[in-house]
């Protein structure tokens, strides 16, 4: 069977009041922010372009 | 219950293709924002730690305060804030410190909610950080004159905005500075271009001043004069008709994407260089590009980073791997990571010139845009193979090179004239033998086996297959003449043609034989070249390589073709040993 959807690893927050962030805390967010802390330390830096030098 | 962000396969395959219309970009902007308040909660969780009378808490509580507010009387002033890529770079830059055991910096956040109530009109009350005498809306301008003190108190009625002792301004007027705006006492508005053609229009702010978009590793230029944001809007424009009138499929998800340029000071002696970072995410930055032509191509170069980014944000495409490979856009060796990033880029790069290429009008403008297109496309086939074969993709990264590569099979399949297909290729070649010769280590005792073969007139068979791996920097090649002169065939052919390439400082004899097309001539001047010096020369055994493959076939040719540093270390550890071997004939020992 086809896959309709790739889940990512973002919670989707944007029905969230701010104030209600806390609120969330631990497993929902914890487990997104370690993947995010993850892919930063496997590619944070810029990426530079050098136009039309080579 | 909170649901994870999800992307429909065909937004996937779209971006896979190099495309992605506005729709796809919404998508990816709404998981920035979902992202910024994941970050934000980071960093609420570490100050909800800490003393809250100190002044960056007491700052940082309010402005989740005043945020909430404008929540809820605003959506829209509270999504154009967390839609912004300051908030991304502040975001990230306090993760980072938070992981490095330094403190956030608390108080950015209250000039971002500040920005958000002056734009929602909303009424608030709090201390906002100093900085040199200024204190920053991000995304709005910033206020000077404010000497002396850490802190300033901001209040606004929702009508008028008090900055500590300053006379209360209209919050109506505290706007973005669009060239044609009345002045307003001590306050600057961010320079912004809105840039028209064909009935569309794109926003841009030319951010010269936050502290969090300074983060490319290149020099961001000073706070841009009047006549300098004239300039920067005027070439915006430019490069805005180019793509609204010849690449529509780039310039609509470009305006939906890219929300500030960041403008760079170009460094003394260095091409056009332009920046993105997965931090920062609808931010470009840029040094002076030198005509619209060239702005609309980096304008799609780095909005394929940032739609990558933001697809890398989602899903995982690459995993952790130690291999280091060779990207035909870089001289430096890259991670697999950094090569689907430069493919990706190049594929947008490659899109942009087969249609400009029917655009163009002056012959030499063609020329270019012809030699670019078939440069550009030929490295898609090859670079996703590399990606392939380094087993560092994860199954969707897999299932990414693989539509990519489907896309760059597409643009391989297009006709391109014969005289621009042999400047690619030439470029294309030069740059290959330099990264092997500069990038690819052979073990020493291999090399030392391989040497004593040859003089006890063994052949290399007998010998274990070398092992070869690839380092930083394994020999000393300077950046020659010859490549230079190659790509100014394309790059400025008028200039190329002008100038020529007899008596041009720098270039060998042999060199001006290879690009004078006497290849026969050129391989026997280089490998004169080459017996004559005491010392290995690396550049020679490039221009060697290079231009025995002019040749069709000779019995050298296969081993400079694919064994290229192996030969150059045999041959200089015949050096060494007091042996100076023939080069043709070595490389012919390799069969």
């Amino acid at each position: 069977m086809t896959v309709q959807v790739l889940e990512s690893a973002i919670p989707d927050l944007r029905a969230v009041p701010v104030d209600r962030l806390a609120e969330l805390g631990g497993a929902v967010l914890a487990n997104s922010i370690d993947l995010y802390r993850q892919r930063l330390q496997e590619s944070s830096l810029p990426l530079n372009s050098f136009s039309s030098s080579i | 219950m909170i649901t994870r962000h999800q992307l429909p396969v065909e937004a996937f395959a779209a971006l896979a293709s190099g495309g992605g219309g506005p729709a796809v970009v919404e998508h990816l902007r709404g998981v920035q924002y979902s992202k910024h308040l994941m970050l934000l909660q980071v960093t609420a969780t570490e100050a909800r730690k800490r003393d809250p009378a100190s002044p960056e808490i007491a700052a940082f509580l309010a402005a989740l305060k005043l945020l909430t507010k404008v929540q809820e009387t605003d959506q829209d002033a509270f999504g154009w804030l967390f839609g912004l890529p300051h908030i991304g770079a502040w975001a990230h830059d306090c993760l980072q410190r938070e992981d490095q055991g330094l403190p956030p910096d608390f108080g950015y956040l209250a000039s971002a909610a500040a920005a958000a109530g002056v734009r929602a009109g909303v009424p608030f009350e709090l201390d906002a950080p100093v900085r040199d005498g200024t204190v920053a809306f991000p995304g709005l301008g910033h206020f000077d004159g404010i000497d002396g003190q850490p802190w300033v108190r901001l209040r606004s009625d929702g009508e008028r905005l008090a900055v500590g002792a300053l006379p209360a301004m209209p919050c109506a007027a505290l706007v973005p500075d669009d060239g044609a705006a009345e002045p307003v006492a001590c306050w600057h508005g961010t320079p912004v271009a809105r840039v028209t053609a064909g009935g569309r229009t794109w926003s841009v702010l030319l951010e010269d001043t936050d502290r969090y978009l300074d983060l490319f590793g290149r020099p961001t230029a000073a706070a841009l004069t009047a006549a300098e944001a004239g300039n920067w809007r005027t070439r915006l424009q430019g490069a805005w008709e180019v793509l609204v009138r010849h690449h529509r499929w780039a310039a609509d998800s470009i305006a939906a994407g890219v929300s500030v340029l960041v403008p760079l000071t170009v460094r003394s002696g260095a091409d056009m260089e332009s920046a993105t970072t997965p931090a920062a995410f609808g931010a470009i930055a840029t040094s002076w590009p030198p005509d619209p032509v060239i702005m609309a191509e980096m304008l799609v170069h780095e909005f394929q980073h940032l739609k990558l980014c933001g697809l890398l944000d989602m899903v995982p495409l690459t995993q952790p791997c130690d291999e280091l490979v060779y990207a035909p856009w870089r001289t430096d060796p890259r991670p697999a990571s950094g090569l689907l990033q430069g493919v990706y880029a190049h594929l947008g790069i490659a899109r942009f010139w087969n249609v400009q290429r029917q655009a163009e009008t002056e012959p030499d403008e063609i020329f270019r845009a012809e030699v670019m297109f078939e440069r550009w496309r030929s490295t898609i086939g090859p670079s996703t193979a590399t990606l392939m074969r380094t087993g560092c993709l994860t199954e969707d990264g897999i299932r990414f090179v693989s539509m990519l590569g489907n896309e760059g099979r597409r643009l391989k399949s297009e006709p391109v004239p014969a005289d621009a297909t042999a400047v690619a290729t030439d470029v294309a070649l030069d740059h290959w033998l330099t990264w092997q010769l500069s990038h690819m280590a052979v073990a020493a005792a291999d090399v030392a086996g391989l040497a004593a073969a040859y003089q006890r007139g063994e052949p290399p068979q007998e010998c274990a297959p070398p092992e070869v791996r690839v380092e930083g920097e394994t020999r000393k090649v300077n950046s020659s003449v010859r490549a230079e002169l190659l790509r100014m065939r394309y790059l400025e052919p008028r200039r190329s043609r002008e100038q020529g390439v007899a008596e041009t400082p720098g270039l060998s004899a042999a060199d001006e034989l290879l690009l004078s097309g006497q290849a026969a001539a050129a391989v026997q001047a280089y490998r004169n070249e080459i017996l004559a010096a005491a010392e290995p020369q690396p550049e020679a055994w490039i221009g060697l390589a290079h231009a025995a493959r002019g040749l069709g076939q000779a019995p050298y040719l296969p081993a400079l073709a694919t064994r290229l540093p192996v030969v150059f270390d045999v041959h200089a550890c015949l050096i060494t040993q007091g042996v100076r071997s023939d080069p043709l004939e070595l490389a012919a020992w390799f069969g």
